[in-house]
């Protein structure tokens, strides 16, 4: 007996042992003082390649590894475009043609990052310089249907890009040996992109066959990075090799050093990048010099970072979380630096629209950010009943249906007000977008829709041809119960003005399928833009991107010639005076024409802890890891703090184990004596 | 026992066969290769990225007739979704994940190991601790501690998984911070760390039904005549209940464990995905949330295989734990 007693002595010992060496901290000790950035990822890059990559799963990478020719402005808003590789943003070259050029110089002595695979071209060397040709090579990657890009389509106004893909691909058919040679020599077989032309190893010319100043939007994007012609050929997955896609070689100031998307992901600083050692002040190497008052008040920025030399971070790990609830709770306990709000925690953190007294106290910080997005409820204009055909009548029962949908109570419901009500397709931040513009049709009113209802014929909503409540449909493309509750709230809307709108839940496919159709009355859709110009939202609007006439993104089939006048010549002006006119007299059409009931702007809610710095973020998907810098004590000392274990509840739970054992055994022992 | 096992193999291959049509009957019923391209390129791609896609994954192929050859020529049916499917599966050419274009084969070698460092210690702990347990409570059979422990395992029984596993980080990692929240190393001392949490919400969530089960087989063993006839010898409590009940009840417990030793290689969905281990359960759950047709066949396929090459070896160990069993 006494043995035993022994034996669960020293388990019970090794038990509170171990737990007394027991710490949550997910971190080697070793790396406390460093200057690293710890942040999650829920879902995988499915690709590091610049020309496919289209997550912003991958851009926390590819925007991190891979410079690019411009960049936006990190602070000034609306966004502005700066010079990165080039140095300068070049202005447009008309040509008498129509066409124009634009001339990117290339900064002299950007290099790419150390890698084995310059060994095919430089021997013994690691490194090489980046020149123009590598910049061509990588937009004739994105020509390249082998390759596959989502944006091949964008770059159609090149001169001969979609030329070049043709002569590509016949070439590959006419000898299948083609395909096996290095992507470089194919395509120099090829002929190369006409548009796209190197002169020397510092300048760049990009050829359009028409004017198209968003395009230079698209070199601020990976997919227009410098990319070696090495890496490509020697990243092809045999002998043990690495895949292209899963081993960027950029120019970026962090390198990949470790990538398993299943677990962790790792970048370090790179030491060759060209901002650390640039003899002039280049844009993108340095933090900018013009920072907000407000920015600097709501500790968003700090101003004692103006015209410091990035990056900051020694090192960046991302960690992978795929369920949001333990992502939360390592975020309050320190173990990420960064985070976002999960809804059922949402009281916690926010209150009265800022951080709760609780969060504030422990140095947390709060920044909202509006996407370039915009969802809406639209209206199929070619339907005979709520479309351009029904005239005036049509007009005033989209007016009326506009005017009862309330966007600020559908985002308190719904989106814990995450959001903002949206006056027209422009989100803030964009060229065009006027804060103090109000919709006469987006501000709730039921009393003027039913005068509406009655003057376009449906009193009370009922439909004079059958004397019966004017039933419409409402498709959408999402068949979650979440989904159908919100879907609800509009319908419930509708039927204050005697409207019986039945919802057509559908999956994505099935959606796409009625809507190739044209078998939909209202819709419901969101856009979030690739680039922050108006035009990229207004071409959802435009008559050449209805669905009915060419299967493109305008869903609404609105077709409407003055707004389309308009936007042929705002799309190609830059953003000046005569440009918002524009903007402005395009926005009154569709405030009467109502093809869209705009709901929302999607509001992003980021948390960060007191001991990161210039956290603010950019709006759109681009990684601003280069200006943010931590305080590693600060951090060390709060984790410490916070992360005290709690040890009695264990000998608590063992005594009590004990108490309620004992009495059996003893009485069990007795009885049998 | 040879001819049992022939037997017992062709049962399984013909299972095998069926499971993997219903899977390609299934997975094209519920979607279309236009989805799966649509989730693996993305939303905002053109049509014709999209018709590229699947020509370069074959899915561009019809399912089952391919009309485009002759009636006498075999591509027919050979170049087609139906076949390449079987031909894949069964030859264990599982080809490339369609969310990333990663090679399947590659991605169950790197999940194994996170896989087992979870379930095998979870098996194993929770084998021996249910076993201990349920002989603990039927040696106290009709006491307090017998009614509680019945009702704790009912208790424990009627709550869901999700449950433990978020009131476990919540309990043990937030509160009592003990044990990192999730995240997993490949070192093997760090991994401990990691694995301690999710070990301890598994082994508690489980504990509950093998107790319960346990329990009952070990009562029923000690109201038989050989457990009084071990006691009328002078045999000691322990060795009555270690060296002849545990032994005679090994039978229905073993049908119920060695079911579940190849379901070992496949991971616990839930418990990697919310403690972030990248096993094969995180990757089986996020080729459901990915449409990653060829991850989630592979894997529906291995998890069959499994579950037959289980009943299989349930078959076996009942003949080596009972000579009375024969095979015939």
């Amino acid at each position: 007996m006494s043995g035993a007693v022994g034996r669960r002595g020293i388990m019970i010992g090794l038990v509170v042992l171990a737990l007394a060496g027991c710490s949550n901290d997910p971190y080697p000790s070793a790396d406390g003082n460093k200057k690293i950035l710890y942040t999650s990822f829920s879902e995988a890059p499915k690709t590091l390649d610049p020309a496919v990559a289209y997550t912003t799963a991958s851009h926390l990478i590819t925007g991190n590894v891979y410079d690019t020719l411009l960049e936006y402005h990190f602070l000034k808003r609306p966004y502005q475009l700066i010079a990165a590789l080039a140095e300068r943003v070049p202005a447009p070259e008309p040509h008498a043609d129509g066409g124009v050029s634009y001339r990117f110089q290339i900064r002299d002595g950007i290099a790419f990052q150390d890698d084995p695979c310059f060994a095919l071209s430089q021997g013994a060397g690691r490194s090489r310089k980046v020149v123009a040709a590598d910049f061509a090579f990588e937009l004739a990657r994105l020509a390249d249907p082998a390759v596959n890009s989502p944006l091949a389509g964008s770059f159609a106004p090149v001169l001969g890009f979609s030329q070049f893909a043709e002569r590509l691909t016949a070439l590959r058919q006419a000898d299948a040996a083609v395909a096996n040679l290095p992507a470089n020599v194919q395509y120099a077989r090829a002929g190369g992109i006409a548009g796209v032309i190197a002169h020397g190893e510092r300048e760049l010319e990009i050829v359009l066959s028409e004017a198209k100043p968003q395009l230079l939007y698209f070199f601020a994007m990976p997919f227009t990075t410098p990319v070696p012609w090495e890496a490509v050929a020697y990243y092809d997955g045999r002998d043990g090799r690495e895949h292209f896609a899963d081993h960027p070689v950029g120019t970026g100031p962090y390198r990949l050093a470790s990538y398993d998307k299943q677990y962790r992901m790792v970048l370090e600083r790179n030491d060759a990048w060209y901002g650390r050692h640039a003899l002039d002040a280049a844009p993108g190497s340095q933090f900018p010099g013009e920072i907000d008052a407000e920015d600097i008040a709501s500790r968003a920025i700090d101003a004692g970072y103006a015209g410091r030399r990035l990056p900051f971070l020694e090192r960046i790990v991302f960690v992978r979380e795929r369920e949001d609830i333990p992502r939360f709770n390592k975020f309050l306990q320190g173990y990420y630096d960064e985070g976002h709000i999960v809804k059922e925690s949402f009281d916690a953190v926010v209150q009265n629209d800022s951080l709760s007294p609780q969060m504030a106290a422990r140095g947390m910080r709060l920044d909202k950010t509006v996407e370039p997005s915009i969802f809406y409820i639209g209206f199929n204009m070619d339907d005979p009943v709520v479309g351009a055909a029904a005239g005036e009548r049509g007009r005033k029962l989209r007016q009326a249906m506009s005017l009862v949908i309330d966007s600020k109570a559908y985002l308190e419901l719904f989106l814990n007000a995450r959001g903002v009500p949206a006056q027209s397709p422009l989100p803030p931040g964009l060229f065009g977008y006027d804060r103090d513009y109000r919709n006469p049709y987006r501000q709730p009113d039921l009393a003027r829709a039913q005068k509406l209802m009655a003057e376009a014929g449906y009193r009370n909503g009922i439909d004079p041809a059958n004397g019966a409540p004017l039933k419409l449909s409402f498709d959408t493309p999402n068949t979650t119960a979440q989904a159908l509750l919100q879907y609800q709230f509009y319908v419930a809307a509708w039927r204050q003005l005697g409207l019986d709108v039945e919802i057509n839940a559908s999956t994505y496919n099935q959606f796409q399928a009625k809507v190739r159709r044209g078998a939909y009355q209202l819709f419901t859709w969101g856009w979030i833009a690739d680039f922050p110009d108006p035009e990229n939202f207004f071409f959802l609007l435009e008559c050449s991107n209805a669905q009915s006439k060419s299967g493109g993104p305008n869903t609404a089939n609105f077709c409407q010639p003055q707004f389309d006048r308009l936007y042929q010549e705002m799309k190609s002006l830059p953003n000046d005076a005569h440009r918002a006119d524009l903007i402005r007299r395009m926005l009154a059409l569709l405030e009467a024409e109502r093809p869209w009931i705009e709901l929302f702007h999607n509001e992003e809610y980021a948390l960060s802890h007191a001991w990161v710095v210039n956290a603010k973020p950019m709006g759109l998907s681009y990684p601003t890891y280069k200006y943010m810098d931590v305080k590693p004590e600060l951090r060390a000392q709060l984790q410490a703090e916070w992360n005290v274990p709690l040890r009695w509840p264990l000998y608590l739970a063992l005594i009590l184990m004990v108490a309620v054992t004992l009495p059996a055994v003893r009485t069990f022992y007795r009885e049998r004596q | 026992m040879a001819a049992y096992l022939i037997r017992r193999l062709g049962y399984g291959l013909m299972t095998v066969l069926g499971v993997l049509l219903l899977l390609f009957v299934l997975f094209f019923t519920v979607t279309d290769p236009d989805d799966i391209a649509r989730k693996a390129v993305g939303e905002r791609a053109r049509p014709e990225v999209y018709a590229q896609w699947k020509k370069n994954h074959g899915y561009d192929r019809p399912l089952l007739v391919n009309r485009a050859y002759a009636a006498s020529d075999r591509r027919r049916y050979t170049d087609t979704l139906l076949f390449d499917h079987y031909r894949r599966m069964l030859s264990f050419d599982f080809g490339n994940s369609d969310a990333d274009d990663s090679s399947i084969s590659r991605r169950l070698k790197e999940g194994m190991g996170p896989s087992l460092s979870l379930t095998v210690p979870l098996f194993v702990f929770g084998l021996v601790l249910g076993v201990l347990l349920a002989l603990f409570v039927a040696f106290f059979r009709e006491t307090y501690i017998d009614r509680a422990a019945l009702v704790v395992c009912m208790l424990t029984m009627s709550i869901a998984g999700l449950l433990y596993i978020i009131s476990g980080q919540y309990l043990i990692g937030m509160l009592l911070k003990w044990f990192p929240i999730s995240g997993f190393a490949f070192e093997p001392w760090l991994a401990a760390r990691f694995l301690a949490l999710p070990l301890l919400v598994g082994i508690v969530s489980g504990m509950g039904a093998d107790v319960r089960l346990y329990r009952t087989i070990f009562v029923e063993e000690i109201n038989r005549d050989y457990v009084r006839t071990a006691r009328a010898k002078g045999c000691g409590e322990a060795r009555v209940m270690l060296a002849h009940v545990l032994r005679n009840a090994l039978i229905p417990i073993l049908t119920n464990i060695v079911i579940t030793i190849p379901f070992l290689f496949t991971g616990a969905l839930l418990l990697e995905s919310f403690f972030g281990i990248p096993g094969l359960g995180s990757l089986t759950v996020e080729a459901i949330h990915g449409n990653d047709f060829s991850t989630l066949r592979t894997m529906v396929y291995l998890g069959a295989l499994l579950f037959i090459a289980g009943q299989i070896l349930t078959d076996i160990s009942y003949a080596l734990a009972d000579p009375r069993v024969r095979l015939s």
